[in-house]
């Protein structure tokens, strides 16, 4: 959000002041439009083949994590974004750039391990597996791995784990994920229990030793191995608890320690002399020290990169991605080929019809077959920035099936011809499009590209341009006055079980069912998947019911996908952006000699 | 003196409260809800409405606008963080660290930017603006003019990125900007701010060219320059002496303002070069809807223009001995 916009994307990542920069839809300038790149001949299909992420096994989740290669340990490295992070209690913290400087200092019972380029396994991080079920899914129980300390040597204990989980629904914490915390009481959960402060304990989370914590949920729940993952559940000690405070002095169990820190300048890390790599599959940890400087702007952030001087070598940014002003020169620049990172984005991007207003399905699978996505995508910044996608679900998301019933890819330029005939089928033939949009050059442009595209059809679009600061306030209203908009929406973790359930969820003012789809049938079998068991039977119907939905209903028009475009100083090693979190990740950083 | 003085710090304290009373109020009108930014991507309504408390927002506006007022002069108690002292300007929604320590720690930055480029552009503008004066029509003259009116042109954005992009990164003459303490090492303090230094300098110092020409050249045909000529002062004497006072005093008030609204913040220098100053903080506390950085860095930068105002006024009783401050 780097200005912290409220346009709709940023809302995927509220907390975070990163991302804006990086995903603020229409905002990127963009280069010129006409010339798609041409110096990267690269095989886009096997460059952004999605990440495979599979549920690991107990050796899987012991230490130490696998090495990048050609890794170098010790020296320092230094690492420049724009912002600092807002949270340092790991309950606080819910945006992915936020939990990714997390990996540093914090750590989960679960977490996702890199097994090879594009390959994750969901293992252990503080527990010794990713947790063992029963009670058809109900149960979960998590032993903790031997000798697991704190920053000062004392014991990390089932303890710890049960009052991290306690604490969360005290009042002071608002920014983290509900999910757990909802699944052990009720839908709002801080009206079930007030927290530890009071002295009494939550019930559905059992400790029957010092190294097993046993959770008992009200109804299955397949991955909470998944949700467990998130940096919102980090381990936080009971014992150093400062309840407010502790978000400016945090306890690490990771492999480093905030040594100085200067909110919004610079931090430095030192290593944690009681973190030991034979107890954590995920971090390599492999600098001696960490310097990170906030205050640069993706422009400078671009510059410092592509100059490469002095200790800008030894430099890399966590978010920071390629000034759009830039990024056709650095993209046609084949010395910088080697150290330039592309990675689609995970979220999903959709051009949503209010199902309210744009009854006829006709009409709305007619505008899925006559979309101009060449166009959109020349404009966006060509096939450098952006990807083609025709699902509802990102290609990133487990179980994702890939599909093209509206043949998106096939004829990116758009089939008049079949959207006619459709029309010609439905209950209007010249139907009128009111289009709401994000008012940004780049926005406009994309807009009189759909309205000149769907005229050819028949289709009168009338936009409607809206205010980048109220956008997702005014499009997320029930009642908008709009029959298409643009929406954004990121899972919590890469299955699809905080994606269907949120945007085919329930529909109100603020929330995110914005097409306001309300099928009986798609409800229940959403309903169905989320109670199944197995974590791989689930992901798979949720790849069935993404196309289903897609045949049936038709609730949009799937947009394109943002690739992220990052650079780093030669000698940064291991430097990799994540296709889970869309960052670069600490755990795999080195500095070579 | 002390009359004047009284009289214009009461009117100061009146200004100031009546722009937070403006700021505060205006900062409701806008439709961007601090409380929905410390609420998760899914925000519950009940979390929303715990937010909005913690964050003191489900008080009337009022109330909220008399307690921050207090917070400056006897200090505030916050729920769980503890008391904060006086003069508490609050904690920042954003980064959750008190706002006047950050503002004490971005001072320096913005006084040292103000102080080098004020150093720089005073003494080439009004020099610059001297020469061009008393060689009125001549080459020199022209030169002044014409590289004034340049200077007056262009913005920092452009000169400031065109100087990153050539002088830093392309032919790497001189080191990327950065501030380094005056206490630590004076020459790299100097050093590490000397391009923005210059930047700014830039676009400040062809004002003062152009009002320091025409002010002296106006001064060189008064009546009393003449008659001190025509006894036979040397013409040295006369322009340092005369000329030159009667010239300065529409230069400080210009001065005054210049200096008062850099300590308000450099925005767009400290962006263009990654400096973190007084300027960034508010850029960024409006950007993020951050309500109480914005309340301090708008009273800052009110205050300064305010202060400076007053040390101007009693400057002119110095310089114009016509002027008296009662």
């Amino acid at each position: 959000m780097s200005a912290r916009t409220r346009s709709a994307l940023a809302v995927l990542a509220i907390g975070s002041l990163a991302l804006t920069a990086a995903c603020s839809k229409g905002n990127a300038g963009g280069p010129a439009t006409s010339s798609a790149p041409t110096a990267s001949k690269t095989n886009l299909t096997e460059l952004f083949a999605p990440a495979k992420i599979t549920i690991g096994t107990a050796d899987d989740s012991k230490g130490p994590s696998i090495p990048p290669e050609g890794v170098v340990k010790g020296g320092t490295v230094n690492m420049i974004d724009r912002d600092d992070y807002p949270h340092f209690d790991p309950a606080r913290v819910y945006d992915n750039v936020t939990s990714n400087f997390h990996e540093l200092i914090t750590r989960q019972l679960t977490g996702y391990k890199r097994v090879a380029k594009g390959e994750y396994k969901v293992v252990g991080d503080l527990a010794t597996d990713a947790g063992q079920v029963s009670d058809g899914g109900k149960t979960w129980t998590f032993t903790l791995k031997d000798g697991l300390k704190w920053q000062d040597g004392s014991p990390l204990t089932s303890g710890d784990v049960k009052w991290s989980i306690e604490r969360l629904f005290a009042p002071y914490i608002t920014e983290g994920p509900p999910y757990v915390q909802q699944w052990l009481t009720q839908e709002d959960y801080k009206k079930s229990y007030g927290g530890p402060y009071g002295g009494k304990q939550l019930d559905g989370v059992d400790t029957p030793d010092g190294k097993t914590v046993v959770f008992h949920f009200k109804s299955p729940h397949a991955d909470a191995n998944y949700a467990l993952a998130m940096t919102g559940y980090g381990i936080v000690p009971k014992a150093k608890d400062t309840k407010e405070k502790y978000d400016k002095e945090p306890f690490s169990s990771g492999p480093y320690i905030i040594a100085k820190h200067t909110v919004d300048k610079s931090m430095d890390l030192e290593r944690n002399p009681n973190w030991d790599p034979a107890s954590d599959p995920l971090r390599g940890a492999y600098p001696d020290k960490w310097h990170l400087e906030f205050g640069f702007q993706a422009l400078a952030v671009t510059d410092r990169f592509v100059a490469d001087s002095g200790d800008d070598k030894k430099t890399f940014s966590f978010y920071s991605h390629v000034a759009a002003e830039r990024t056709q020169a650095v993209v046609e620049n084949a010395a910088l080929q080697s150290r330039l990172l592309k990675q689609p984005s995970p979220y999903g991007d959709y051009y949503y019809f209010n199902l309210d207003r744009v009854k006829d399905i006709k009409i709305r699978q007619a505008i899925n077959y006559a979309w101009p996505t060449r166009q959109i995508q020349q404009i966006s910044g060509g096939p450098v920035s952006t990807v083609v996608n025709s699902t509802i679900l990102n290609p990133s998301v487990s179980g994702w099936q890939d599909y093209d019933v509206f043949g998106l890819k096939q004829h990116p330029e758009g089939d008049i011809a079949k959207a006619k005939e459709l029309l010609a089928q439905s209950s209007n033939p010249k139907p009128t499009i009111v289009y709401g949009f994000n008012d940004t050059p780049t926005e406009q442009r994309i807009t009189v590209a759909i309205k000149n595209q769907l005229a050819k059809a028949g289709i009168t679009v009338v936009a409607k341009p809206m205010n980048t600061k109220t956008w997702y306030d005014s499009t997320s209203k029930v009642d908008n006055g709009l029959d298409m908009y643009w929406g954004g929406w990121g899972a919590d973790w890469p299955t699809a079980a905080t994606v269907f359930p949120v945007i085919f969820g329930p529909v109100h003012d603020g929330g995110y069912n914005q097409s306001h789809l309300n099928d009986p049938a798609v409800k229940a079998e959403i309903a169905r998947i989320q109670t199944l068991p197995n974590v791989d039977e689930a992901n798979k119907a949720w790849g069935e019911l993404d196309k289903k939905i897609m045949e049936t209903i038709t609730p949009l028009v799937p947009a394109l996908n943002d690739v992220g475009l990052q650079l780093h100083g030669s000698l940064v090693g291991g430097a990799e952006t994540d296709p889970i979190s869309w960052v670069v990740s600490p755990n795999t950083i080195f500095v070579k000699q | 003196m002390l009359r004047f003085l009284t009289r214009r710090t009461l009117g100061a304290a009146v200004i100031l409260l009546i722009i937070a009373a403006v700021t505060f109020f205006l900062f409701f009108a806008v439709p961007a809800d601090p409380a929905r930014l410390a609420c998760g991507k899914v925000c519950p309504p009940e979390t929303l409405a715990q937010a909005r408390h913690n964050l003191g927002m489900d008080q009337p506006i009022f109330v909220q606008f008399v307690t921050w007022l207090g917070g400056i002069f006897v200090g505030r108690d916050y729920e769980g963080l503890g008391h904060c002292p006086a003069p508490c300007l609050g904690y920042s929604f954003v980064n959750h660290a008190p706002v006047f320590a950050t503002i004490v720690d971005r001072m320096p930055v913005t006084i040292s930017l103000t102080i080098g480029s004020a150093i720089i552009f005073l003494v080439f503008g009004v020099g610059t603006g001297i020469i061009a004066a008393l060689n009125q029509g001549k080459p020199l003259d022209k030169i002044a003019s014409v590289s004034s009116l340049i200077g007056a042109s262009v913005q920092i954005y452009f000169v400031g990125t065109l100087a990153m992009y050539f002088l830093v990164y392309q032919w790497q003459v001189i080191e990327r900007p950065q501030y380094v303490p005056f206490t630590d090492d004076p020459l790299q303090w100097a050093y590490g701010l000397l391009l923005p230094w210059i930047v700014l300098a830039i676009i400040f110092t062809a004002n003062y060219t152009r009002m320091t020409r025409s002010t002296m050249v106006e001064q060189m045909s008064e009546d009393y320059v003449r008659t001190a000529r025509a006894k036979g002062m040397s013409s040295r004497a006369v322009i340092l002496r005369f000329a030159l006072r009667g010239t300065i005093t529409p230069i400080v008030t210009i001065f005054g303002i210049d200096v008062a609204s850099l300590i308000g913040g450099a925005i767009i220098t400290e962006t263009t070069f990654s400096l973190q100053g007084i300027g960034r903080l508010s850029i960024q506390a409006v950007l993020n809807s951050d309500l109480p950085m914005l309340m301090a860095t708008v009273l800052l930068a009110a205050a300064a223009i305010v202060v400076f105002n007053v040390i101007v006024d009693a400057l002119y009783a110095v310089i114009d001995p016509r002027v008296r401050l009662s």
